[in-house]
């Protein structure tokens, strides 16, 4: 539509622009959360938010997968408008935010990834099914296939959240703070696959509390506190500059301990 | 007006104010449908107090029933802990099944009791002055006079001493509990007041109208204010304002006193839900319509005082970029000239003095995070004033 | 009159067998539905829908005039659904809590239908009478036709459901997720609604506005029990459903004074109570012995730990040691001693115990398992 400026974080690897952020601006309530964000996100990077409470990181990728509809502003999908993108897409929501107790099996859940490209009263075949297997097997729960969701641990309700993002087989995948509340193990599985889809081209976003794994995990950050305040390759810009912008003034200290 | 009249409505309105009074706490603390399953799980204590008695106003029934209500609160807890529904769910369990041991006991001993289902559901105020209280003789009311207003008296003695604490664990249980106070007693005292009401109002406005009382009123009172003390005194006034308004109402369609009382208190809450001047339907849909708007010029100003580039503040950019309607586009456009934040020249936008310390100031407060300030701000720089 | 009486009764009566049909029809329905309510945690709107239905009853005999129950079902309906609608419009426009909406929406929709009953009553219409079954419910008003309505609006149930269950699934549990695959959330969201509204009105003549709640909770929640599976719960719950219906039929109708809803609630809430309490994966029975089990095991590991601690101090792991020494540790009682030796963890001696080598490695284990646990 326009590609009137063209700034400095060109991406890396293949210079196409996989999500484009123009203006948006969000309020829960018509209190303002989000301020005229822009944000280009390149490709095939691995993409940490970091931001303090409070400070809409949930939100934006909520409104740019229009969850939340925002009240200024548009998002696009590699050139085009979200809802003709929807198919590169798959989300991953905070772990918290649905009933564990729900009566459904891991597999189950999984599936509903497929439930997408099916589309209205379709059912899973097949087909689908043997997709949702190979993401379980991806994500070292093909053993619990079987198993309740309420009879898995934290760490392996997230782990069938993300296989259900998988077998979207999308582009891009937005991920709601996967590493909240799961077991050391589940984080390292977790944060393989997420190095596996970006060698195979996807885009990764996620949504990030541990600011001392950000150099280790991701290769491209954006900090983000209601305002955009930066954002590029980790090893350009992660540095106490931008941290003290974040969160203030005493950010510096507690990160190198 | 005669005596039979006067005593009714003496009768609602002491059961209005009786009713009025845990309900607001009940609506403040998020158990109103409580309310309702008491109200209907009461049914099998007033039958068993019935058996005992034989006297729909004897103190002794009246307690029996409400103990009921405390069984129920009880039971409900019970369910909710062990996690094998959902919260909600226990209650919706609970309570039909007491009812239905209730409906079945009368109807299994009909010829005994003289209670009919109907009444207890319903009430029948019109009857109330018939039946009357002697004291050695001499007629000192109608009975059920005597037993809403002992319960009244009781629930204000309560009230009054136990304000501080009621206040406390209603809107901060940590606190009490660090204070001393202990939430669970002051929980249990509360059912205890609701139960008792409503086994007191039941005979006058029926189980089910009782709920309307404990709920509408408050639920009015709420809209209008946030203070304790004056949401009890707005419920208490909504109540009586209904009973009697309710009452002649009634009087004039010949129909059901309880159910011509609740209907005003559904008219009287339907108003408020309309016209509360902050928290009615009305205002708040201006008041999003209007915060729309100035959150919209928020993002306008802050968005040219991002941008340096020319095409990034044109006009048109505001339609085609920003991705507003054209009619917003315009009144957002109109107001920040209106208020001289902007300048347009060659249809590019850019920010006055006072635009930029606007914006910067209001950038300012809300990453602090203290919105509230805004207002203020909002009048410092003379907005929406022309 | 015994079982093989009644159930022959049933085939050849024709009030018995409209009765049956029909209370079976209604709990397998709103078992089916009242699965969703309780899942998507609406358990309460049951109850605030079927008291808001009764104005609607009301004024469809006010405007009509007749008592033809199709007619005053779609009153019951719109009314039902004006205040479905109305509690979200309270949940969120105001502050009022969705409790708090309930309740308002239930008492006093609940209130206008008793005045305009009461104005109906004194009304000279000989048509009027019968109004009050709304209430409380009287299976026995029911005939043919009304149960072919239950049965069409049943069968239409069971239609969208299964042509919609991979979507109502996914919206029952994931609401933004399925928004982000691109379906229409609102759309299943209010097909959702109506079902549940219509399967509440449906039963409103059967068992009455007071009782109707626990008609579409009592199945689900006892369901829930048993299963893991959405369809086998919901499955569960049309059977339970139905099971209720027809069992409180057969109770009423074998005694006097006996109305049917009451007597069809109780049987749901025995089936309720019956699994809350038998439930093998859930239950509270099993729960506890589970409990209790646990805690014996704890007892007998905390003994096996001590006694490795004494062993260890001697070379030689099976040095026989004084059952005296066992006497003031909190986790020794014969008992314990006894099963320990049942497993050949320890070997007795007089008055002398001594550990094995399995036990001294299963001790040595527990002990590494544990300390690796509170790190």
């Amino acid at each position: 539509m326009n590609n009137h400026s063209v700034d400095k974080e060109t991406p890396a690897s293949t210079g196409k622009i996989a999500v484009k952020v123009d203006d948006l601006t969000v309020a829960y309530n018509y209190k303002p959360v989000l301020w005229d964000i822009d944000l280009e996100i390149p490709e095939g990077v691995l993409m940490a938010i970091v931001g303090p409470n409070g400070a809409g990181k949930s939100t934006l990728i909520k409104s740019i997968l229009g969850i939340l509809k925002p009240i200024a502003g548009s998002v696009s999908i590699y050139g085009k408008p979200y809802e003709k993108q929807r198919q590169l897409v798959a989300y991953v929501p905070q772990k918290g935010s649905v009933d564990w107790d729900f009566p459904t099996t891991a597999l189950d859940v999984v599936m509903m990834g497929t439930y997408g490209s099916l589309g209205w009263i379709k059912r899973p075949g097949q087909k689908e099914k043997k997709a949702s297997l190979e993401a379980l097997e991806k994500v070292g729960m093909l053993s619990f296939k079987s198993r309740q969701i309420s009879q898995l641990s934290g760490g392996q309700q997230q782990r069938i959240f993300l296989a259900r993002a998988l077998v979207q087989n999308a582009s891009i995948y937005f991920m709601d703070e996967p590493f909240q509340g799961v077991d050391a193990s589940t984080e390292i599985a977790i944060i393989n696959i997420l190095k596996a889809l970006r060698k195979a081209g996807k885009t990764v976003i996620v949504v990030h509390h541990d600011l001392q794994t950000v150099p280790e995990y991701f290769d491209w950050v954006t900090f983000l506190n209601v305002k955009k305040i930066a954002t590029g390759p980790v090893k350009d810009i992660f540095n106490d500059d931008n941290l003290t912008k974040t969160y203030g003034i005493n950010y510096k200290v507690s990160i190198q301990e | 007006m005669s005596s039979a009249q006067l005593e009714i409505q003496l009768i609602a309105c002491i059961v209005a104010v009786a009713c009025a009074i845990p309900g607001t706490f009940l609506v403040l603390r998020k158990m109103a449908m409580i309310s309702d399953a008491i109200s209907h799980s009461i049914l099998p204590g007033i039958v068993v107090g019935f058996f005992i008695t034989q006297d729909l106003n004897s103190p002794l029934l009246i307690l029996l029933a409400a103990l009921t209500g405390i069984i129920t609160v009880v039971l409900v807890e019970y369910i909710q802990k062990t996690g094998l529904v959902k919260e909600d769910t226990a209650i919706g369990l609970v309570f039909p099944a007491l009812f239905s041991i209730g409906v079945i006991l009368i109807a299994k001993n009909a010829n005994d009791v003289h209670l009919d289902v109907d009444a207890v559901l319903l009430g029948e105020l019109a009857f109330a002055p018939f039946d009357r209280l002697f004291i050695n003789g001499t007629d000192v009311g109608p009975k059920s006079l005597w037993v809403v207003g002992t319960i009244l008296l009781i629930t204000i003695t309560l009230l009054i001493l136990f304000f501080k604490e009621l206040k406390i664990s209603t809107f901060d249980k940590g606190l009490a509990a660090s204070l001393g106070l202990s939430p669970a007693i002051i929980h249990y005292g509360l059912m205890s007041v609701a139960s008792v009401t409503t086994v007191g109002a039941f005979d006058a406005v029926g189980a089910i109208l009782v709920v309307a009382l404990m709920i509408a009123p408050a639920a009015a009172a709420y809209l209008l204010t946030t203070d304790l003390k004056k949401m009890l005194a707005l419920a208490i006034s909504f109540g009586i304002f209904s009973a009697i308004l309710g009452y002649w109402v009634a009087h004039w369609l010949d129909a059901s006193i309880a159910g011509s009382i609740t209907t005003v208190l559904g008219f009287v809450f339907l108003m408020v839900y309309l016209f509360a001047p902050l928290k009615g339907i009305i205002a708040v849909m201006y008041r999003e319509k209007q915060q729309r708007t100035e959150v919209s010029l928020l993002t306008f100003l802050l968005h040219l005082k991002n941008h340096d580039e020319v095409e990034e503040r044109h006009v048109n950019h505001l339609n085609e970029h920003i991705n507003w309607q054209k009619v917003r586009a315009k009144t957002v456009l109109d107001l920040a000239l209106k208020n001289n934040m902007i300048l347009i020249e060659n249809n590019v936008v850019s920010l006055t003095k006072k635009g930029n310390d606007f914006t910067s100031k209001a950038i300012d407060y809300i990453i602090t995070n203290e919105d509230a300030q805004i207002e203020d701000m909002k009048d410092d720089f003379f907005l929406f004033r022309g | 009159m015994d079982i093989t009486e009644y159930i022959q009764l049933v085939f050849t009566d024709y009030t018995l067998r409209t009765i049956t049909l029909g209370t079976a029809i209604l709990g397998a329905v709103t078992g089916m539905l009242g699965s969703f309510a309780v899942l998507r945690k609406q358990s309460l709107l049951g109850d605030a829908i079927s008291h808001a239905a009764l104005p609607g009853i009301a004024i469809a005999f006010l405007i009509t005039g007749a008592k033809d129950s199709n007619t005053l079902l779609i009153g019951a309906l719109i009314s039902g659904l004006i205040g479905t609608f109305w509690i979200r419009g309270i949940v969120s426009k105001t502050h009022l809590k969705s409790d708090t909406a309930l309740g308002l929406i239930l008492s006093l929709f609940f209130g206008f239908g008793m005045l305009l009953l009461t104005f109906i009553q004194k009304q000279p219409n000989a048509n009027q009478a019968g109004l009050d079954k709304y209430l409380f419910g009287q299976a026995a008003t029911l005939v043919e036709s009304d149960v072919w309505t239950m049965a069409i609006v049943t069968g239409i149930c069971l239609i969208v459901m299964l042509t919609f269950w991979k979507e109502f699934k996914i919206l029952l549990f994931d609401k933004d997720y399925t928004k982000t695959l691109g379906f229409n959330t609102k759309i299943i969201d209010i097909l959702i609604t109506v079902f549940i509204v219509l399967a509440i009105v449906l039963g409103l003549q059967t068992v009455g506005v007071v009782l109707m709640s626990a008609m579409l909770l009592a199945p689900a929640a006892a369901a829930r029990q048993w299963t893991n599976s959405l369809s086998v719960m919901v499955f569960l719950a049309a059977i339970f459903g139905a099971s209720s219906g027809i069992l409180g039929t057969a109770i009423s109708a074998s005694q006097n004074n006996l109305s049917t809803g009451p007597v069809i609630v109780l049987v749901a809430a025995v089936f309720v109570a019956f699994s809350f309490i038998f439930s093998p994966s859930r239950g509270l029975l099993f729960r506890q012995i589970r409990f209790i089990k646990n805690r014996r095991d704890l007892e007998l590991h905390k003994t096996l730990t001590f006694m490795h601690h004494i062993a260890e101090t001697h070379e030689d792991i099976s040095h026989p040691h004084a059952i005296k020494l066992l006497n003031n540790f909190q986790g020794y009682t014969k008992n314990t001693l006894q099963k320990l030796v049942d497993k050949n963890y320890v070997q007795l001696n007089g008055n002398m115990w001594s550990l094995t080598k399995t036990g001294f490695e299963t001790a040595a284990n527990l002990y590494t398992k544990q300390s690796t646990k509170d790190e």
